[in-house]
């Protein structure tokens, strides 16, 4: 009896500094939050309690709806996108060569640092005459180069493969070892068509894609209220950029657990590495499929750091998301805080978050079960 | 190529053997080849705006890679101005005694006159913004200049509005020297204009910082910069100009400082206080057990835009009063209410009890026949025992306490110097970014990077282990 | 009897110390080219005098949203005891209810009026202007003499202004006419002087007025024909980076282009003139810019904060800084300066910004309780209609729409 109870006081001594934060900051911090959300306060005078007016206006007003919008496209667009690449990165770097660890670090690069720098760095390249719209241009320049040269790749490709299917050699599609013969020799072509003046780089007008200054919207991407604007999609590339690396190590520290005798098992029996890749690693690394797609919402749907630093390169209308609502009313440049309706946003998107959560956890768990 | 078709075994085998090995070899490199594209996907951007960052004006277009500041030409003429200007070849500067010559090229068409440039060192500030604060000594009060001479002449041809033009180039040599004693300074700012417009400028010892004037005026911010003070400008810039107005330091500095304080706070009582939470939730019987298992998992998916206005008010009132325990009324705009607002995150906790799970109880046990009681049991025994999990814990806590942006914007807005360093940078950006001064911006960026970066090549075992640990462990 | 000694030694020492403790006013004030200002006044001017009273100044510049960052202080008690308070901005700052009224305490008379008003509320004076700004026409000198057209002056009419901006214009490509942003802050001007209001009679705002309608139309159109640019067009964050770069022969700024150009784009060679005049009224529109010094209704040091904000208000303090060229004095004194006369392009400059006070439809740079959240539908339509992404008609009805909703909202 004695020592349960002192086990019970143990337990509590040692639980306590993680408790008393999370009471406070936590807890009480939630519990007020619930509260504000029923009050208008505006921080110099005392709350005033007004029911669920708070809840009712944010519907109506076309800033919130607005950074929902633009929530949700984010949320849905980019987790897809750094899920679906993580994986096949994933799966691409799990090779057995030499070498493999500076490549994971240099992969790894732009998740280390800080979202600020990152975004300093695409604001720069996101300029009118900045980097992109550059290489923008160079594609463009010299897109019949590059069109020949594909060509070219191929036409050797297929040449070769047929040639030594003929000599009874299982040689598929994508062979290395002629794919390489054919890289050489296509470049070759190409570089002597440009040496003796058939084809060369075009002459462009420079591509003067706005990227920031604008309130136009990707047409077509999605239907009616789901429609991306343009600076928001220049922040999607972005956090792409950084988020793939993190969520590639996972999926990687996963599959290097996949026994390697599957996987020549699969090849001897003639399935190609497309087929392997979906019949033995997709389900292979469910479980934390799972986990990168619910940690990848949660990230995604609480966006911030990236609108508050682009500041007045965008319109606020293009990238404003819920997280930077709720700050943006909580404190506004020239009102006063509406600590309520900053409130009342903020226990949707609590809401919104747990309820996106919960559906994908179904959805998934249903995939699973097979 | 060459395999057999049929009949010898031995034979085909060998060149089927043959084929495979070319075929793995050829798969080889192709992965690398797609590896090295990956590799310069990720790492592109950070290295041309690493190279950027170098540059008088990164958004000069089109982009080059092959930019002034990476000439060995200029290093050697910049190392000389430097000697010549202070005997400091690789800062530079302006010193009593310096006799720094400086040539000019200009482009004189047939049939015109040549005439030596007006050079003249300007009293001017550098910089504005941050800069402009502090009182200068200005150059052009100790410095005199020994008039244009022509020191040499070639025939050549130059294009001019699209045609080609004969004419001369010639080149002038002026001298700036040092007047009498005084201090020595950092900057040696020379302007030179042209006498008429027909004489185009062509080049100088150094390139100009800017051209005005429609071509001109050519304006040197800086003749004796020293091979450093020519390369890396704009980082020196940004320690030199972003200074605190109260105190004098360098903001950049400030903001580094606060940053790793708060970084080692967090770290220190992270470790502590959630592997003690971890392992009474992992080992220890008591009830509510279950209850706070679940408050941990509900925690680490709040968002913190619901927790932060009540945190927000929390800290303003000193954490209801307590900081009058030391004086201070508000903890708002302190490096104390930052880190007391975040000892110990719900996820951390996560991470110790996963762990502290999978150490088997057969080593505990042994320790409790022992007679040692709770806390000497995890001190002594399970803690040394999860010094993986400690090492990955430490990197991914010191990483979120240096990354953090959202907690410290609204803790921490004024003064200047108390900011860290993601938030400093955003002030960086709002002073500097509507000067359109974006070599101090990439400076600013990649140096508040390096740390990271210099501790993630030491460190990069622990770091992509606290990546799987915060990952698989489901 | 050595007990009583000892009691009048500690007493004396006490007194002493009193007498000798500093008080530390805390001041803060705009970031970007600010500081430098109010740094040389405290250092050079009115530290010293301070410093005899036993007051320190510590002064604190905010380099992010100004605004943001004080209301953020004033309500958790942060605050510096002596501040700016924004012209635009004043209504709110005011009604939160922390600034100290200074009726009583410093003397108000010497300040121009227009510039008081905007700081009076209800007969209580809040704030005392330091300085003020208008827009004026800044010109590249080099630029006009190439393309060979008469420089702008106080007399052009918006047609012949864009006359010579277009000559301009057709020199080079590279080289634009004038460079015009996509804010209300620098077209309102050109509707002010066609005789618009922000506000009507009854409090409600109508951007369909053809007044408003001819000047959106004027300065658009500016754009739309290639005469003028954006700025982020030509990759500059502002008009004044566009002049100093020499991508444009013309910039609509107030004085604080002075002090960018001395730093950025030293040799410019540039003019300055007033504001076209209107072919309709016959006269020209401007916007008053005003920042005020308040004292933070809180503070611990009031006494001491009230003589600092005098100090930095003296004749004193604005003599300094007007012949500094670092911003125009509030005080009537010194409109005769003879730092006017001076013939430097500085000098000039500020002179054209002065007179701008008192030339035409002048306004001050407010909008109520709403703050400069009033001109954001409208930069909406200018952006959208500079762009080419939509055509006046449309732009306005969106942007008049917005703005009902927008003071609708805020009369609640």
């Amino acid at each position: 009896m004695g020592m349960r109870r002192r086990e019970f006081a143990a337990a509590y001594l040692f639980l306590a500094p993680f408790l008393v934060t999370l009471g406070i900051f936590f807890l009480f911090a939630t519990a007020r939050a619930v509260y504000f959300s029923f009050t208008n306060y505006d921080l110099f005078n005392a709350p005033t309690w007004v029911g669920l007016r708070n809840y009712a206006e944010l519907f109506r007003d076309d800033l919130f709806l607005t950074a929902l919008r633009n929530s949700l496209v984010f949320a849905a667009v980019v987790t897809t996108v750094q899920t679906f690449g993580a994986l096949v990165m994933a799966a691409v770097l799990n090779q057995r060569i030499r070498g493999l660890d500076f490549f994971r670090a240099a992969f790894y690069m732009p998740s280390i640092t800080s979202s600020v720098v990152i975004t300093l760095i695409f604001l720069w390249m996101y300029q009118r005459r900045g980097l992109f719209n550059y290489l923008g241009t160079q594609f463009l320049a010299y897109l019949p180069l590059l069109g020949v040269f594909l060509l070219a790749v191929a036409l050797l490709q297929a040449a070769q493969v047929l040639y030594e299917r003929s000599r009874r050699l299982p040689a598929r599609w994508g062979d290395p070892a002629l794919l390489v013969v054919s890289l050489l020799v296509a470049a070759g072509i190409t570089w002597a068509l440009v040496f003796y003046g058939v084809i060369a780089p075009r002459e462009v007008r420079p591509v003067d894609f706005v990227w920031l200054q604008t309130r136009r919207e990707v047409p077509g991407a999605f239907p009616g209220f789901l429609r991306a604007p343009v600076p928001l999609l220049a922040i999607m590339l972005q956090n792409v950029f950084t988020t793939i690396p993190t969520f590639m190590l996972m999926f990687l520290a996963a599959l290097q657990d996949v026994p390697a005798a599957h996987y020549e098992a699969a090849s001897l029996d003639g399935a190609t590495p497309v087929q392997q890749f979906f019949y033995i690693t997709i389900p292979a690394v469910q479980p934390v499929t799972f986990l990168v797609v619910t940690l990848g919402l949660i990230g995604t749907l609480q966006m911030f750091d990236q609108v508050a630093i682009f500041g007045n390169a965008v319109p606020l209308k293009s990238v404003i998301t819920l997280a930077y609502f709720v700050y943006n009313r909580m404190f506004p440049g020239a009102q006063l805080p509406e600590v309520g309706f900053a409130s009342a946003a903020a226990m949707f998107l609590a809401a919104l978050t747990l309820v996106i959560v919960l559906l994908q956890r179904l959805f998934i768990r249903s995939e699973g079960r097979r | 190529m060459s395999a057999a078709t049929l009949p010898h075994e031995p034979r085909a085998t060998l060149a089927m053997e043959r084929w495979e090995a070319r075929r793995r070899w050829a798969r080889a490199g192709i992965v690398y080849v797609v590896m090295l594209l990956f590799s310069l996907l990720f790492l592109g951007p950070l290295l041309f705006a690493a190279l950027s960052s170098l540059k008088t004006d990164p958004l000069a277009y089109p982009p080059r890679i092959a930019i002034p500041q990476l000439s060995p030409a200029n290093w050697a003429a910049a190392a000389r101005l430097g000697r010549a200007g202070a005997r400091a070849s690789l800062w530079g500067g302006f010193a009593p005694g310096a006799d720094v010559p400086f040539e000019l090229t200009y482009f004189v068409p047939d049939g015109t006159e040549a005439a030596p440039p007006t050079v003249t060192v300007p009293r001017r500030r550098p910089g504005g913004g941050l800069g402009a604060v502090q009182s200068v000594r200005y150059a052009a009060d100790h410095a005199a200049v020994v008039p244009p001479r022509e020191v040499g002449r070639e025939a050549g041809s130059a294009t001019v509005r699209g045609e080609q033009v004969a004419g001369t180039f010639v080149t002038y040599r002026v001298r700036v020297r040092y007047v009498g004693d005084g201090p020595t300074l950092d900057h040696l700012p020379i302007d030179a204009e042209a006498p008429s417009r027909t004489q185009a400028f062509v080049r100088s010892t150094l390139p100009p910082t800017r051209l005005e004037r429609l071509g001109l005026v050519a304006s040197y911010d800086n003749v004796a910069p020293g091979v450093l003070g020519y390369v890396f400008n704009n980082y020196r810039r940004v320690f030199e100009e972003a200074r605190s107005v109260t105190t004098g330091r360098s903001l950049f500095l400030s903001w580094t400082a606060s940053s790793f304080i708060i970084a080692i706070a967090k770290v220190l009582s992270t470790l502590l206080f959630a592997s003690m939470a971890g392992y009474a939730l992992a080992r220890l019987r008591f009830p509510g057990r279950g209850v706070i298992f679940v408050l941990v998992l509900f925690a680490q998916m709040i968002p913190v835009q619901v927790i932060f206005i009540s945190n927000y008010l929390v800290l303003k009132g000193g954490i209801f009063g307590l900081s009058r325990l030391w004086g201070q009324a508000t903890l708002l705009n302190s490096l104390t209410g930052v880190v007391l607002s975040g000892l110990v995150g719900a996820g951390a906790v996560f991470i110790m009890k996963q762990f502290f799970e999978s150490i088997p109880r057969e080593i505990e046990e042994a320790a409790m026949i022992d007679g040692t009681n709770q806390w000497q049991r995890f001190s002594r025994v399970v803690l040394p025992m999860a010094r993986p999990a400690l090492g990955a814990l430490t990197i991914l806590t010191f990483q979120g306490a240096w990354n953090d942006f959202f907690w410290p914007l609204v803790v921490l807005t004024t003064p200047e110097d108390i900011k860290t360093l993601p938030i400093g940078l955003l002030t960086f950006r709002n002073v500097y970014g509507t000067t359109g001064d974006w070599g101090l911006i990439l400076a600013g960026a990649v140096m508040s990077a390096l740390p990271i970066i210099v501790l993630f090549v030491v460190f990069q075992r622990y770091f992509l282990e606290g990546v799987s640990y915060g990952g698989t462990k489901e | 009897m050595t007990k009583i000694r000892n009691l009048l030694m500690a007493l004396a020492a006490l007194t002493l110390s009193a007498a000798l403790a500093q008080t530390t006013v805390r001041v803060q004030g705009y970031g970007g080219g600010d500081p430098a200002i109010v740094q040389r006044l405290i250092d050079e001017v009115i530290g010293s005098d301070l410093a005899k009273q036993g007051i320190t100044i510590k002064y604190e510049p905010i380099e992010t949203d100004y605004n943001a960052v004080l209301t953020n202080a004033l309500s958790a008690g942060t605050a510096g005891d002596v501040f700016y308070i924004p012209g635009e901005t004043a209504p709110g700052i005011i009604a939160t209810g922390k600034v100290l009224p200074l009726n009583g305490l410093v003397d108000t008379t010497p300040f121009i009026d227009s510039l008081m008003s905007v700081y009076t509320v209800g007969g209580k004076v809040y704030g005392i202007p330091k300085d003020f700004n208008t827009l004026a026409v800044f010109y590249n000198k080099d630029i006009f003499d190439a393309a060979g057209v008469a420089y702008p002056t106080a007399d052009d009419d918006w047609n012949s202004f864009a006359d010579k901006l277009k000559k301009v214009s057709q020199m080079e490509p590279d080289i634009h006419g004038a460079c015009l942003p996509a804010d209300f802050a620098r077209m309102g001007a050109f509707a002010y002087a066609n005789g618009w209001t922000p506000f009507q009679a009854d409090g409600s705002a109508n951007l369909l007025d053809p007044a408003f309608r001819q000047a959106f139309d004027f300065y658009t159109g500016l754009v739309r024909d290639g005469v003028a640019v954006q700025p982020s067009d030509v990759g500059a964050g502002w008009p004044g980076d566009c002049l100093a770069h020499e991508q444009a022969a013309v910039a609509i700024e107030g004085a604080w282009i002075l002090g960018f150009l001395r730093d950025n784009a030293p040799n410019l060679q540039y003019g300055s003139t007033l504001l076209p005049k209107s072919p309709n009224t016959g006269t020209s529109g401007n916007f008053i810019y005003t920042v005020a010094w308040g004292v933070n209704a809180d503070s611990p040091v009031r006494d001491a904060a009230v003589k600092v904000l005098q100090a930095l208000t003296s004749p004193e303090a604005q003599q300094f800084i007007l012949e500094q060229g670092l911003a125009i004095p509030s005080r009537k004194s010194l409109a005769d300066n003879p730092y006017f006369k001076q013939d430097t392009p500085e000098a000039q400059g500020n002179l054209t910004v002065f007179d701008g006070a008192t030339h035409g439809n002048v306004l001050g740079f407010q909008f109520g309780s709403v703050g400069t959240d009033y001109m954001t539908p409208i930069n909406n339509a200018l952006n959208e209609v500079m762009t080419g992404q939509s055509d006046a008609g449309a732009a306005l009805q969106q942007a008049q729409q917005d703005l009902e909703s927008l003071l609708q909202r805020s009369q609640n």
